[in-house]
């Protein structure tokens, strides 16, 4: 309920980030989080509210609108979720009295879970008391809360900005000395990834082209730029060349609930040749690729379609009105197939990732 | 031609110039496979011009298919044989195969043998040596002629008729058919069932390095009407897998243990078949089986030193980045159901034994 005046300026960066969203000038999971950090930044520091139903209902309904705006950049709604989760933790450790959760009980760890890492650092230490709905200063309630607001919103982005280092900062435990690594299409995470681990061990990496968009020429070129042993193969030879492989490492666009992802299509086809070698697979992704949604609709994967012309072109022209072709942009690979994720949170198996989602965001933004 | 061929080899010197100090160890893994040959042009020795011809046309992969191949291998020898004549005192069976043998090492030079040109050779070596030595030469000659005729006839066209008969019993009206690649038996296979008025629909599947399915695309969209065709690359096949009905492929050769060494991405398509529990059927004439045991796709394979035209930004090698090909890989038999041969449907697992069903002691 933010006033008129104001959500006019928030409307147009909101707008425009949309637009941009809906055209797909901004992609990647990073970017686009980064994008909606930034916005929710400017509509948190400029909306007008005198207590937190209004400020979440505001943050909600700009969330809603980026997420139908592109509903496939699913770190965008995940952004929303994790601003709001601290949000309504600062909100209570304002509004509490302090020192008290001193004391640790096994019944409120059964009842409220594991205690967060972000309630352990004691942020504002001047307290205001804070008064919801104050009559004769309405705004008193944003004026105190604004700026520890503020500064959880920088949490999260310093969070997005330090992503690709902390993932990669236990990667010499994963990539030894020798390994043969397999990986495909481009994953600026599992390239620093790579690249981390290259300061320690020698090792190779073969890169699957990962057609129509070879992203794998890209990584392969980066990598091999840093000094990596690199071979570049066509997707079709991963099977053949999975007997060999010592570790496939592979990218996600999403981490869902039940430990299944979202990735580049071809990683599904790695993933089963890995399983039925009993190769390992490693996946790197930042932590605001969790996701709280399952995929029960498997066909398609993310049901997200690419441009046609990337596997067909016009320059077969005779075939183009005869044949229909498809090219997705995501495949769903199973938990099964999974072995661990490595986020910048840790390392998870697949099995606790629900687990993470719960310490994560609250259950009420699931749908937002 | 002259320019795909110097594309070849110039792609073919960034292979073979490099420094490879540095990083011996990748070497070292693939260094089994066999690197990419700059032979072309020169030629040692007295070898036949027929067979020069066919050798460039297989380095260039103007003729490949385990088929094309051992019928073009034929063809040429029965050129050679015409044109070649005996020396004084010796025989034909017994000359005759050390005059072949150079000529079979130059095609080798070119391209490594296929298993169906190996066969068809020792047949060959066979009925050279049987060759009697009372007869007059030309007519030695005729009589070798017509045995690699009946062979080709026997094994490969009649054996492919069929198959036809028998794959097409598996089309049913209202199939969806998934086919990877492109083989020129399925292909056959295919455009009978829509001369029988099958009413089904074609999944072309697709891969580099080679891209053959858009020349089956090409076939199966050229007939009255177009069969209905989808077209994909193979990292979307989890994506169409589930619309499938039947799943047909080709193969470059069959081994004792059941597995199938074929065109690279096979041993994935058949993976993701058997796990979304479609019948796989692998089509393939009793010649193409071999003796030996493959265990995987990575002791025995072949690389394409090509970078196709079509894709002028494949990085090229340098120091730390090596660019492979490799054609083949290997299938596990638990991935396929059948394999459909000319003496009808039979497990993979039961190859050795068609050797003698068929009454014989060698291929």
């Amino acid at each position: 309920m933010a006033s008129d005046p104001q959500s006019a300026a928030n409307q147009r960066i909101v707008e425009d980030l949309v637009s941009r969203l809906r055209r797909r000038q901004v992609v990647g999971s990073r970017a686009t989080a980064l994008e909606t950090l930034l916005v929710l930044r400017q509509v948190v520091s400029k909306a007008r509210f005198s207590n937190i139903d209004q400020l979440v209902n505001v943050i909600r309904s700009v969330g809603r609108r980026l997420v139908e705006a592109q509903p496939k950049e699913h770190s965008v709604g995940n952004t929303v979720r994790k601003v709001l989760h601290h949000i309504r933790e600062e909100y209570h450790t304002a509004s509490e009295p302090p020192a008290i959760e001193t004391s640790f009980s096994i019944a409120k760890f059964v009842l409220q879970g594991q205690p967060r890492r972000q309630t352990t650092i004691p942020r504002s230490e001047t307290r205001v008391p804070l008064k919801e709905n104050d009559p004769d200063d309405p705004d008193s309630f944003a004026r105190v809360l604004k700026p520890v607001l503020m500064e959880a919103i920088q949490d999260v982005f310093d969070e997005l900005e330090t992503v690709y280092d902390n993932i990669s900062k236990n990667a010499k435990d994963h990539i030894h000395s020798d390994e043969i690594i397999l990986t495909l299409g481009m994953s600026t995470t599992v390239q620093s990834f790579l690249k981390a681990a290259a300061h320690y061990r020698n090792y190779t990496v073969i890169v699957a082209e990962t057609a129509p968009s070879y992203g794998g020429r890209e990584m392969a070129k980066s990598l091999s730029s840093a000094g990596i042993s690199t071979f570049l193969v066509p997707d079709s030879s991963i099977y053949a060349l999975m007997s060999r492989v010592n570790k496939v490492i592979l990218g996600a666009h999403a981490i869902l609930a039940n430990g299944g992802m979202f990735a580049t299509s071809g990683s599904l086809l790695a993933a089963t040749a890995a399983r039925s070698y009993s190769t390992p697979v490693v996946v790197c992704a930042g932590q605001f690729k969790l996701t709280p949604l399952w995929n029960l609709y498997h066909e398609y994967g993310a049901l997200d379609f690419g441009d046609p012309s990337a596997v067909l072109g016009f320059e077969e022209g005779d075939l183009v009105d005869k044949v229909d072709v498809v090219n997705p942009y995501y495949d769903y690979v199973q938990p099964e197939l999974l072995d661990v994720f490595i986020t910048n949170y840790g390392d998870h198996p697949p099995s606790s990732i629900y687990r993470l989602l719960k310490e994560t965001y609250d259950d009420e933004d699931n749908e937002l | 031609m002259p320019s795909s061929y110097r594309d070849r080899a110039g792609s073919v010197d960034g292979y073979g110039s490099v420094d490879r100090g540095p990083k011996s160890r990748g070497l070292r893994i693939f260094s089994h496979f066999g690197l990419p040959k700059t032979l072309g042009h020169q030629v040692k020795g007295d070898i036949h011009p027929a067979i020069v011809r066919l050798a460039l046309q297989f380095s260039e992969f103007k003729i490949c298919g385990a088929n094309a191949r051992c019928i073009a291998t034929l063809t040429a020898f029965k050129t050679v044989i015409q044109d070649y004549v005996t020396p004084p005192h010796n025989t034909l069976s017994r000359h005759l195969m050390t005059y072949l043998s150079p000529q079979i090492t130059h095609l080798v030079a070119a391209r490594p043998m296929s298993v169906t040109m190996g066969n068809a050779i020792r047949q060959l070596k066979l009925e050279i040596s049987d060759s009697d030595i009372d007869l007059p030469e030309q007519d030695a000659k005729d009589e070798l002629c017509q045995k690699i005729d009946n062979y080709i006839r026997d094994r490969i066209i009649i054996a492919d008729e069929v198959i036809e008969d028998l794959a097409v019993k598996k089309i049913k009206d209202g199939d969806v058919v998934l086919t990877y690649a492109r083989s020129s038996l399925v292909e056959k296979i295919i455009l009978r069932a829509h001369s029988l008025n099958k009413q089904f629909s074609v999944i072309v599947i697709d891969s580099r390095p080679l891209l053959e399915g858009k020349t089956l695309l090409h076939s199966l969209t050229s007939t009255v009407p177009p069969i209905p065709c989808t077209y994909a690359l193979l990292p979307a096949l989890p994506s169409l897998i589930t619309d499938a009905d039947v799943v047909l492929l080709g193969a470059h050769s069959l081994h004792a243990n059941g597995s199938v060494y074929s065109r690279a991405g096979t041993a994935m398509v058949a993976m993701l078949a058997k796990e979304h529990s479609v019948p796989v059927m692998l089509c393939c004439e009793t010649y193409k089986f071999s003796e030996t045991v493959m265990l995987d796709g990575f002791g025995k394979n072949e690389l394409g030193s090509f970078i196709p035209k079509f894709s002028p930004d494949t990085p090229k090698s340098n120091s730390n980045l090596e660019v492979l090909n490799p054609l083949y890989d290997s299938t596990p038999p638990s991935c396929i159901t059948a394999v459909v041969t000319e003496v009808g449907l039979i497990p993979p697992t039961s190859i050795s034994s068609i050797p003698l069903a068929l009454g014989k002691t060698t291929l």
